[in-house]
């Protein structure tokens, strides 16, 4: 489904990502990995280090230091906000919705539209989506979304090919209106008949927490998952990244009548920098302007990818000036949303390490 | 398409001399789920080959994984 927001504008981001970093070199020998497979793993994906946040740390921990530091910096103030949207798979409760809990840590006013939404890598994309409609209400004055996943409380440490490429962090985006038309492309789509190719298979309602769904089992030699982590078809997402996702990212160039040389940054959510160089080279883009860094030195955060990818690798660009973007996300239900915006000057676009209040 | 080729490139993905045509891929100890992933890149980069999840994990020998390929191909 396409569509175009006009006279709304991002206008700030700050990533947060945990202080604790692993690196690969002292983890392999955890999950059971021999040097040599190790070496061609560590090849294969680019695999550097990553961020895991300590257990008691949630997502939620992560977004409110960036909202903190926003609203202390004076980029944002708390009468300012309108609406937190919290776009998570890790949130802090089953109830009440974290965004409420959020809500009551800043102590904000009454008049404010809390939301949560489950979703994944298109996380980031889908929560835009919903800030552009929510600022749509003109009695809205500016929109918070808040991306956090840790990803890492999902995923089992004896998963010798998942864990090392998974990370957690937070980010928040202030999102608001502008007078300028400034037209954004948006191209959403979903699969659900392909759900279970990535999923947690147990631990809410359709299969609740059992003794058995918390026992694990060897899927191949060095994977052992239980039902209540990650479980991904890695050949039916390949099927789905080099499917579908190159076909909608032109679509969405020929819909908002951009070119690759009229982009200047394509910044896509990143699985792992494997997956995503054989996407850039089959839509032909130039590694220059597709960054595929994230994994190798924070891990795949999930929603966080996109947000993390303009913190760390246009943050002083993008506070400078205005920049022409194209973005795409995929991943988890299965969804992919594809946009192209012009994004900056921003008023901040930084990253920042998470401290403990 | 070049069989001899395609045995090559698979013989790198799986860190080995030399593979032959019945040869069991399963035997191989670098056949595992990342291996999968560079077998199905290698095929879709270099032959335009687009192989589905199920038909890679039906095919037994490595021949038939060239076979699979061959008939994929769009190159």
């Amino acid at each position: 489904m396409k569509c175009i927001f006009k006279n709304k504008r991002i206008s700030a981001v700050i990533s947060v990502v945990p202080k604790e970093e692993y690196r690969f070199d002292d983890e392999y020998p955890l999950v059971k990995l021999t040097a040599d497979k190790a070496k061609r793993f560590k090849k294969m994906m680019s695999l550097d280090r990553h961020r895991i946040a300590p257990p008691d740390v949630c997502s939620s921990d992560l977004c409110v230091y960036g909202l903190q530091r926003l609203l202390s910096e004076g980029t944002l103030k708390k009468e300012d906000i309108g609406a937190l949207v919290f776009v998570s798979q890790t949130p802090d409760y089953f109830m009440p919705p974290t965004s409420n809990v959020i809500h009551g840590r800043l102590g904000l006013g009454h008049d404010v539209v809390c939301l949560d939404i489950n979703q994944g890598c298109t996380g980031f994309l889908l929560g835009l989506m919903q800030a552009f409609m929510l600022l749509e209400i003109s009695a809205l004055p500016k929109v918070v979304l808040l991306n956090g996943d840790t990803c890492s409380k999902q995923m089992s440490q004896c998963n010798r090919v998942s864990y090392p490429l998974t990370g957690d962090a937070g980010s928040v985006t202030v999102i608001e209106r502008c007078e300028a038309e400034n037209p954004i492309y948006m191209d959403v789509k979903n699969d659900g008949s392909r759900h279970q190719a990535i999923m947690i298979p147990a631990g809410a309602y359709r299969n609740p927490s059992t003794v058995e769904t918390l026992k694990l089992h060897e899927v191949e030699e060095g994977i052992m998952i239980n039902d209540e982590h990650i479980h991904m078809d890695g050949a039916a997402i390949f099927n789905f990244t080099m499917g579908d996702v190159p076909p909608q990212v032109e679509d969405i160039l020929a819909f908002s009548g951009d070119t690759r040389d009229s982009i200047n940054h394509f910044l896509f959510h990143q699985p792992n920098p494997f997956i995503l160089k054989q996407m850039a080279d089959k839509m032909k883009i130039s590694q220059a302007k597709l960054p595929n860094n994230i994994v190798s030195i924070i891990g795949n955060c999930s929603s966080v990818t996109i947000p993390m990818n303009m913190t760390i690798n246009c943050g002083e660009q993008l506070q400078r000036e205005s920049q022409r973007v194209c973005f795409s996300a995929f991943g988890v239900g299965l969804a992919w949303i594809a946009a192209v915006m012009t994004v900056g000057p921003l008023d901040v676009c930084k990253v920042v390490d998470y401290e403990k209040a | 398409m070049d069989k001899i080729k395609f045995y090559e490139q698979l013989a790198k993905i799986l860190d080995i001399e030399e593979v032959k045509g019945d040869d069991v891929l399963k035997d191989f100890e670098a056949w595992d789920s990342l291996a999968v992933l560079s077998v199905l890149a290698m095929a879709d980069s270099t032959y335009g080959a687009s192989i589905k999840a199920d038909e890679i994990r039906s095919v037994v020998t490595a021949a038939e994984l060239a076979n699979l390929v061959e008939t994929k191909s769009k190159k």
